[in-house]
């Protein structure tokens, strides 16, 4: 499905962080969502799975206004891997899998075998099937991203949201964890940090700065040095990876731009 | 590999499945126990044929009669009723603050209920009065009233970190906790005093069955409402934004967490006062049992609150010979080691 954001606009304590953004992520495809600190990333995300609510805007799943749709309707059809880290408690990963199915569940209903079989599935397409029985707290940074996307993918979605879903994961894991994402083939909206990253794995890219969009294109239009300098304050050359032909950003980390 | 770990969940939820059937009959065991023991010591066999008789319809016979139908078995009842009570409370309001070492003891709320039901009985309106139910009433609005304050103390600012939730529960908790002594000191003859004094740290003395209606009916539906949410508490714990992104409303949520608690806090301590660490300790350990999923962990901190309610009431009552000690001096003696032993192996954790 097409996820598309129509003029949205976020206001927090009086002040609009986001302010009138369009963007589409055609279906299947990932978009990248990247700018510098404060730019508005995280609220905008936050808006599109309903931590926030927009000021105004829509939020289109093809022609389909999700904010106008009740709260469980909504997260059947698109799933959010925020960044926040909360206590696991006693969770197992099976469990914290499980969470999931939330939208597909009534009150006291028990797990029916389409919530175990969407579960294992979820499990399964992220490789953790076997730590299925383990507690969620002793998992290392790597697995927990990768479980979280499991209950992410356990909701059955038409659309990911992801906010930032590399961070503090070493290099091995983030490549691990934006090859899971690419092979799900599922239209995603990503928050990066990593630009070399964003460059490599996103079919397009919208930069946000200072709460409205500045550029959207492909990796190759939209990362140049002029925006790199202007957006984020930095000098940079752009040249094509040796091994993959994607555009690969050396910044010059001696000082920032004139 | 998915062998092993299917024979894992199996053997967790077998696990649940022999605590409840033992702890279902631990708490056979242990009202039975707490109706035979104290100042006269009846036979587990009369105390069986007496309350036997009385739920056939039949009338009193035995000597014992009195003493065993109309004061330990209510007690008892109320006992397991409040300790089933201070289970589920504990269990919800970990999982409200995040914090698998809060109660509403800690958080002030059983204060603000203590005075809320204080100023109902200063002001005259009776313990007895209309089956408890004004007191239970202004104590349901004193602990709605302090919970309250207490998330609005510790959210200013935007932010929310679970010690500064407990830091001014701790504060809120110390400001209420005096002005109940002031109250308790306006109260007119010492009889009175002494009496609420009592009643303040914590007794289940004087239980009749006419008291165990409200109670009964708080924990009942207290308990429904809380296990229909048992998999939202499981989403809130982990965070707003993973609540909301799994379709929740976590403010909602909250806010019918805030009251469900508050209604069972402000029930329990107008018919026992404040007894602390219960609520603590209870869903601590349950969760150590069988694990952070609230469909099961609710159901077993109820449980395990009511055999441990009961175990500590008969000893509170049997302990000395000449007079009874309030039931919260003992939890608060036995809890507060506990709760030590448990920040330590939490420090060993991290």
């Amino acid at each position: 499905m097409r996820l598309a954001l129509d003029d949205l606009h976020v206001a927090l304590a009086g002040r609009d962080v986001v302010a009138g953004v369009h963007l589409v992520a055609e279906a299947g495809e990932i978009a990248g969502l990247i700018g510098p600190n404060g730019s508005g990333k995280s609220t905008l995300l936050r808006a599109v799975y309903r931590h926030l609510a927009p000021k105004a805007g829509r939020v289109l799943l093809d022609d389909r206004d999700l904010t106008a749709l009740p709260r469980a309707a909504a997260a059947r059809h698109l799933a959010a891997l925020p960044q926040e880290r909360g206590e696991a408690f006693e969770l197992t990963v099976r469990q914290m899998v499980a969470l999931g199915r939330i939208p597909h569940q009534r009150a006291f209903a028990a797990d029916s075998a389409e919530d175990r079989a969407q579960t294992a599935s979820a499990l399964d397409r992220v490789g953790m099937a076997g730590h299925a029985g383990r507690r969620f707290a002793e998992l290392s940074g790597g697995e927990r991203q990768r479980v979280l996307l499991a209950r992410a993918l356990a909701q059955q979605p038409d659309v990911l949201v992801l906010d930032e879903p590399t961070n503090h994961l070493d290099i091995r894991h983030q490549v691990e964890l934006l090859a899971l994402l690419r092979a799900q083939r599922a239209t995603t909206l990503v928050a990066l940090h990593d630009l070399n990253a964003a460059a490599s794995v996103c079919d397009r890219l919208h930069v946000l700065a200072g709460g409205v969009l500045v550029a959207s294109g492909p990796p190759r239009e939209v990362l140049t040095p002029e925006l790199l300098a202007e957006v984020f304050g930095v000098r940079a050359a752009v040249t094509a990876h040796p091994l993959t032909g994607d555009p690969l950003i050396a910044f010059d980390h001696r000082a920032p731009a004139a | 590999m998915a062998v092993l770990t299917a024979g894992g969940i199996r053997t967790r939820r077998t696990r649940a499945g022999v605590l409840t059937a033992a702890l279902l009959l631990a708490l056979g065991v242990a009202l039975t126990l707490a109706v035979c023991l104290g100042s006269v010591d009846v036979p587990a066999r009369e105390v069986w044929s007496i309350v036997g008789r009385h739920l056939t319809g039949g009338g009193a016979g035995s000597t014992h009669d009195l003493i065993v139908w109309q004061l330990r078995v209510p007690r008892a009842l109320l006992a397991a009723l409040v300790g089933a009570g201070l289970g589920l409370v504990g269990t919800a309001v970990q999982a409200l603050v995040r914090n698998p070492l809060a109660d509403p003891y800690l958080l002030g709320v059983s204060s603000g209920a203590s005075l809320g039901a204080l100023g109902a009985i200063v002001l005259g309106i009776g313990v007895g009065g209309a089956l408890g139910l004004t007191v239970s009433a202004a104590a349901f609005g004193g602990a709605l009233g302090s919970f309250a304050l207490v998330w609005l103390v510790a959210r200013r600012g935007g932010g929310f970190s679970p010690l500064r939730l407990v830091l001014s529960g701790i504060a809120v908790g110390q400001f209420l906790g005096g002005l109940c002594s002031y109250l308790v000191l306006q109260t007119g003859d010492e009889q009175q005093t002494r009496g609420v004094l009592f009643w303040l740290m914590g007794s289940l003395g004087g239980a009749t069955w006419s008291q165990l209606a409200v109670p009964a009916a708080a924990v009942a539906l207290g308990g429904i409402a809380l296990q229909a949410r048992a998999r939202a508490l499981n989403a809130l714990v982990l965070g707003d934004e993973t609540a909301a992104g799994l379709g929740l409303d976590p403010d909602r949520l909250r806010r019918e967490l805030f009251v469900a608690t508050s209604l069972l806090t402000g029930v329990l301590v107008a018919v026992s006062g404040a007894i602390g660490f219960v609520g603590l300790l209870v869903p601590h350990l349950c969760r150590l049992l069988v694990g952070g999923d609230h469909r099961r962990l609710l159901p077993l901190s109820a449980l395990t609150g009511a055999v441990l309610l009961i175990a500590v009431d008969t000893v509170a009552r049997t302990a000395l010979d000449a007079q009874e000690v309030p039931i919260g001096v003992v939890t608060a003696l036995l809890g507060a080691p506990v709760l030590l032993f448990l920040l330590d192996r939490r420090q060993e954790n991290r």
